[in-house]
């Protein structure tokens, strides 16, 4: 059965709390959403972004997505 | 007053070049947090080592891309460049600015930052060097609400569309291309301003094979401007050039200044011409355009007497980039000749554009681009992903492996097997 677009987002943060590394991937998500189709993915974590529960970090080249409380921010 | 020693970085002064070390000396003068990058860079040259720190969570409200952020790691020492982060600036299509408008994006960069720019970056925006954490929401603000303008794309998302300046200058141009990239930057703002993919995707648009925006070279995707048809040959005006006619100089008068002696148009137009399909008979230029590659050069050598087929359209090209993992690339021809419709909202190139997406978002590792995705996969594979029939156009060289794998519907008749019975006799 599918998983609910809350479900989704759940394992998303549960996810990004538990991977060793606090930067994750658009990638690493997939398999929290198996059924959907990577955009769709990629829909669901740039929502979580605006909400604050998830939040952007960017290389300049590469962009990953990270647990605000997970991450040093450099002007702290 | 040097507010560092750069003994090091002042060696690029000399000679006749111009130097950034003089222009940031100068912009020093009126934003002094410009000595610290010399101080900092001088260090970098002593130490053999970077001294800013790579990356951040810096940005504006609701975008996941545009600044890039970057930091010193010795801000003690230099801190004017504590933060110095970099803003991209979506250009305008074809790079068509006002003075007006230059002056007030100036104004705006004096306002918020160091005043540094780069005109235009690699991808095509226009680059602010050197700002502020602080400043970054009301550049925004400014930006978006007095100029009307936006940022453009950075990280892992479709980066800002780049074009030619195509159809409002150029006789060459075989499509819009200034059309398309405004309506694709339109219709594609949510994968511009929020990260969309494993990895940066690039779309340049050059309108005919002289490829203004080397879209071949520095984007994932190339749409470049082609014809199907015969080139278009103007007889009265070709034998104006054989007799050197001064109204028909070779190349639009571009190459003047040389003494080049009279017009020769078998030795620089057809023993030049790369697929040695051009030839005169008596007086008439004759070309096999069926064995004519488009390279333009006999187009660019008289374009009073030749000109681009009647049919355009473009030719569809994927897979450039410059090298972070491996050396650099030229997108690798896909799709021969499509149609660049406005009339269809450009739905064709739409439709190439997704089934891309759709598969190397899928497919593609992190941090990989489509070209390397390509390269690991095959083209054969990436070919029928792209559900395009293999042509001639598409082999770059002659085969260097000697087995051929047939697909049980490529065989008349097909085949049976039993893999599991075939296992029993034969252990995996
Ligand atoms: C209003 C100001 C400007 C206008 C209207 C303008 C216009 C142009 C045009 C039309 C071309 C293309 C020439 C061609 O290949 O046919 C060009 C090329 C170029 N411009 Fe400008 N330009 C302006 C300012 C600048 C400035 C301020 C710089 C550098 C600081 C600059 C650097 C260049 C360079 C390097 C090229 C060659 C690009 C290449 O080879 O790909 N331009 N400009
Ligand atoms: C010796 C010193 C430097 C060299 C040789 C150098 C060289 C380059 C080159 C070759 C590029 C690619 C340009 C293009 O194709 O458009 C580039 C891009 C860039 N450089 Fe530098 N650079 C130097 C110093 C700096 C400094 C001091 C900064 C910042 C303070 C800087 C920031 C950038 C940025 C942000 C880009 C990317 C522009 C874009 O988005 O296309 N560079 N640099
Ligand atoms: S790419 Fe071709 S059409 Fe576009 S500006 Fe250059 S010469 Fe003209
Ligand atoms: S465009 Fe190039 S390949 Fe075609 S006829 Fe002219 S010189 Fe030859």
């Amino acid at each position: 059965m599918a998983l609910s677009v809350e479900e989704i987002e759940a394992a998303m943060i549960a996810k990004a709390e538990k991977s060793p590394k606090p930067q994750l991937y658009i990638k690493d998500f997939y398999a929290c959403a198996p059924d959907m189709k990577p955009r769709e993915v990629k829909k669901i974590a740039n929502a979580l972004v605006t909400k604050g529960k998830l939040m952007f970090w960017s290389s300049g080249s590469t962009t990953m997505y990270a647990v605000p409380s997970r991450i040093k921010d450099e002007e702290k | 007053m040097a507010k560092h020693e750069t003994p090091l970085l002042d060696e690029l002064e000399k000679g006749p070049w111009p130097s950034f070390v003089t222009d940031l000396k100068r912009q020093a003068e009126t934003k002094p947090e410009c000595w610290d990058i010399l101080g900092q860079l001088e260090l970098s040259y002593k130490d053999r080592i970077t001294h800013w720190k790579h990356g951040g969570i810096v940005g504006v409200f609701g975008y996941g891309g545009g600044i890039v952020g970057r930091y010193s790691d010795v801000p003690a020492q230099f801190p004017g460049v504590e933060h110095f982060h970099t803003v991209r600036i979506a250009q305008p299509s074809g790079l068509y600015y006002t003075t007006e408008n230059l002056r007030a994006l100036m104004d705006l960069w004096e306002k918020y930052g160091s005043g540094v720019t780069n005109m235009h970056g690699s991808t095509g925006d226009m680059i602010f060097l050197g700002t502020r954490t602080e400043n970054l929401e009301p550049l925004f603000w400014d930006l978006t609400h007095d100029l009307g303008q936006d940022l453009g794309g950075s990280g892992s998302n479709l980066r800002t569309p780049a074009c030619c300046l195509g159809e409002s200058r150029c006789e060459w141009a075989c499509y819009d291309s200034q059309e398309i990239c405004n309506h694709l930057t339109q219709h594609y703002q949510d994968e511009i301003h929020r990260p969309a993919f494993p990895y940066k995707f690039k779309f340049k648009f050059s309108a005919c094979p002289n490829d203004c925006v080397a879209a071949i070279a520095r984007s994932d995707f190339s749409v470049i401007g082609t014809w199907k048809d015969n080139i278009r040959i103007d007889q009265a005006a070709v034998k104006e050039y054989m007799a050197d006619n001064a109204e028909y100089p070779s190349n639009g008068g571009a190459h003047k200044g040389g003494d080049w002696g009279p017009f020769d148009i078998q030795k620089e137009v057809i023993d030049l011409c790369p697929t040695q399909c051009m030839w005169m008979e008596g007086d008439e230029l004759k070309i096999d355009d069926a064995e004519c590659t488009r390279c333009m050069h006999c187009i660019n050598v008289m374009p009073r007497a030749l000109r681009p087929g009647a049919e355009k359209g473009a030719s569809i090209l994927i897979g450039a980039k410059a090298p972070i993992l491996d050396g650099a690339q030229f997108s690798t021809l896909v799709i021969p000749f499509i149609e660049v419709n406005k009339e269809s909202d450009f739905e064709e190139v739409i439709d190439v554009i997704e089934k891309v997406w759709d598969w190397w978002m899928e497919v593609g590792k992190n941090r990989e681009r489509v070209g390397e995705t390509m390269q690991r996969v095959g083209l054969p594979t990436f070919l029928s992903v792209m559900e395009v029939e293999p042509l001639p156009q598409h082999v770059k060289e002659p085969r260097s492996n000697p087995y051929v794998f047939w697909k049980e519907e490529e065989v008349p008749g097909g085949w049976d097997r039993d893999v599991k019975e075939f296992r029993k006799r034969h252990a995996a």
